[in-house]
């Protein structure tokens, strides 16, 4: 796999299908996303990732253990997250949750950060989510720490201290899964993955893409300014959302009842004017290679994209249908268009390989992981 | 030069509210025209942004229309806010506009509050719903705001008394506008992005410690 990544991203909704009222199980869901995950490896993309929810109707709570579940039932596709909640987790579990991961799928394993925006999670998890921002930086400043130092003394102001704490088990090879960092458009998301050199997803999807470009911008600028590298090879990924049938009327004419009711932008504009307004495609298959090629020329060359395709109570066979569609027409001519032009200091997507070759070429990997020096000259 | 904005929430086609509007606005450069200052006025009627603005509540972002609405309101040195009373208070849709643009728009903003009712026992409504609102939202509201019943722009004694209403208001408005001068954007974007850089500085750095990565 070089160049790009193609994934999906699922928020794990329970949602009733419009056309029945009928709502699945917990259980229906949570295999459907099973199924789904590993349909995604079969029609030969890159990447699943899943939401994290503490509240209905949601049912992804403890993400690693669907993430293992699906790693045993996979061989090639990377597992990862859409977001982890760095501000309501404590990090050393992160830290354990994913390291143990790591071992079981073989290095098939990343994450994105995010700080999750539920009120309530925050006193469910004994925090305040007016400290969302420090407690962030504090978690993730702990989080790496657990993944880089043998024995870690720590202590903070949201967490109890550690004495002599070391991770068990250690990531897998020694290199830490890779950190996205998620957002819509707040501004401290893409400073922290810039100041770090992590990676950046803009969510892009239910927003113009005028926040997606300011904020991968600024996170470009950034990375730069921290000495990670240039701007371009800023290690990018975005978000998309489509529909498709091989005809654009029947996508339109199908979709039009889950995107009326659904849960985000349901009862607001028409599907015609929201497509218009943000990411979202609706049509034919060459209607979504089209649209997806244009992210570029807002964001610049990037690294990884994601489609959500099942929400809104779309039955379980339509999402099968739309990954068809993805694996077959969509994703070939988007792998194959989009090295077109890429300059070759743009780097490919990050993988655990990749990390390891990088860390066993240089003891200080650059473009990933800034030293102290660096960041201070 | 002196930008106002002026919002007017009335609903019908004529309407009462946007006539007291453009009253105002009238006073109000005629005041400023005193300190030798000219104004330029934007008015926004919040009628035709009805859609957009429910829209906006539901999904998060505004459309194109109503985006550039909130520009203009960010633009402005002063901002004149005339909403019909409805129910002891402002109107729904006056309400949900204030609500929908972005948060910090009207910091540091010189705000000129007025309504309009069927009856004079409705004038309170500036005292006890616009202005504690418009205080929520940092904005500096002029002392004197203007109320107008449907009998103001019928019986002589009442559009008399009326057009003083709207002068003393109209002066002490301008000279608040001429107090504060012209007024620098807040940019929350980049004050959130500051405090980030600060925090992150604060942080201590993987590997400081001296403790040793394998």
């Amino acid at each position: 796999m070089s160049g790009m990544q193609f994934g999906i991203f699922t928020v794990g909704d329970v949602t009733p299908d419009p056309l029945t009222g009928v709502a699945p199980s917990e259980a229906e869901r949570i295999r459907a996303m099973v199924a789904i995950a590993k349909k995604a490896e079969e029609v030969g993309l890159d990447v699943f990732a899943t939401g994290e929810h503490h509240n209905p109707p949601f049912v992804p709570s403890s993400p690693t253990t669907l993430l293992g579940y699906i790693a045993a039932q996979t061989e090639r596709l990377i597992l990862s997250t859409s977001t982890t909640l760095i501000t309501t987790n404590d990090p050393v579990k992160i830290a354990e949750d994913f390291s143990m991961l790591q071992h079981l799928a073989a290095g098939r394993v990343d994450l994105m950060l995010g700080r999750g925006n539920t009120g309530p999670v925050y006193p469910w998890f004994g925090q305040d989510i007016r400290a969302a921002i420090p407690l962030t930086v504090e978690h993730y400043g702990l989080l790496r720490r657990l993944w880089r130092e043998k024995v870690v003394d720590w202590s903070g102001q949201y967490r109890t201290p550690l004495q002599g704490f070391t991770l068990a088990p250690q990531p897998l090879d020694g290199v830490p899964p890779f950190v996205w960092h998620g957002s819509i458009r707040t501004p401290e998301v893409a400073e922290i993955a810039a100041y770090y050199g992590d990676g950046f997803f803009a969510n892009h999807i239910f927003w113009p893409p005028s926040h997606t470009r300011r904020m991968v911008r600024l996170y470009r600028e950034r990375f730069e300014h921290y000495g990670h590298g240039s701007g371009d090879q800023a290690i990018v990924g975005l978000g998309g959302h489509v529909f498709m049938r091989p005809n654009s009327q029947d996508a339109v004419a199908e979709f039009r009842p889950y995107f009326d009711n659904a849960p985000v932008y349901g009862h607001g504009p028409s599907l015609e004017d929201f497509a218009a307004q943000t990411p979202l495609t609706v049509g034919s298959p060459q209607q979504v290679i089209d649209r997806t090629l244009g992210f570029r020329d807002y964001a610049g060359d990037y690294q990884r994209q994601f489609f959500l395709v099942d929400h809104a109570g779309l039955p379980l066979k339509t999402v099968l249908d739309q990954l068809d569609l993805l694996g077959e027409q969509v994703i070939p001519v988007l792998r194959k268009e989009f090295q077109v032009g890429r300059p070759k200091h743009v780097p490919d997507a990050p993988t655990h390989e990749s990390l390891v070759r990088a860390k066993t070429a240089d003891a200080k990997p650059s473009g990933i992981q800034p030293t102290v020096q660096e960041q201070q000259s | 030069m002196t930008k106002l904005t002026v919002i007017s929430g009335g609903l019908r086609q004529p309407s009462s509210t946007r006539l007291l509007a453009d009253r105002i606005t009238e006073a109000v450069e005629a005041e400023l025209a005193k300190f030798n200052i000219t104004a330029s006025s934007s008015t926004i009627e919040l009628r035709p942004l009805g859609r957009a603005i429910i829209d906006a509540m539901l999904i998060g972002f505004a459309n194109a229309e109503l985006e550039s609405a909130f520009e203009t309101v960010a633009n402005a040195d002063g901002l004149i806010a005339v909403t019909p009373a409805f129910n002891v208070s402002y109107s729904g849709l006056f309400k949900s506009f204030f609500d929908v643009l972005p948060q910090e728009t009207l910091s540091d903003m010189p705000v000129l509050i007025a309504a309009t009712g069927g009856t004079e026992r409705h004038s309170l409504v500036l005292e006890h719903a616009l202005r504690p609102m418009f205080s929520y939202l940092h904005a500096i509201v002029a002392p004197t705001g203007v109320y107008a019943a449907t009998n103001d722009f019928g019986a002589q004694d009442g559009s008399v008394g009326l057009t003083e209403r709207i002068s003393k208001a109209a002066n002490d408005f301008a000279r608040l506008l001429h107090a504060c001068g012209t007024r620098t954007r807040r940019d929350v974007f980049t004050e959130d992005l500051a405090e980030m850089e600060r925090l992150l500085a604060a942080a201590p750095r993987p590997g400081e410690d001296g403790t040793v990565e394998d």
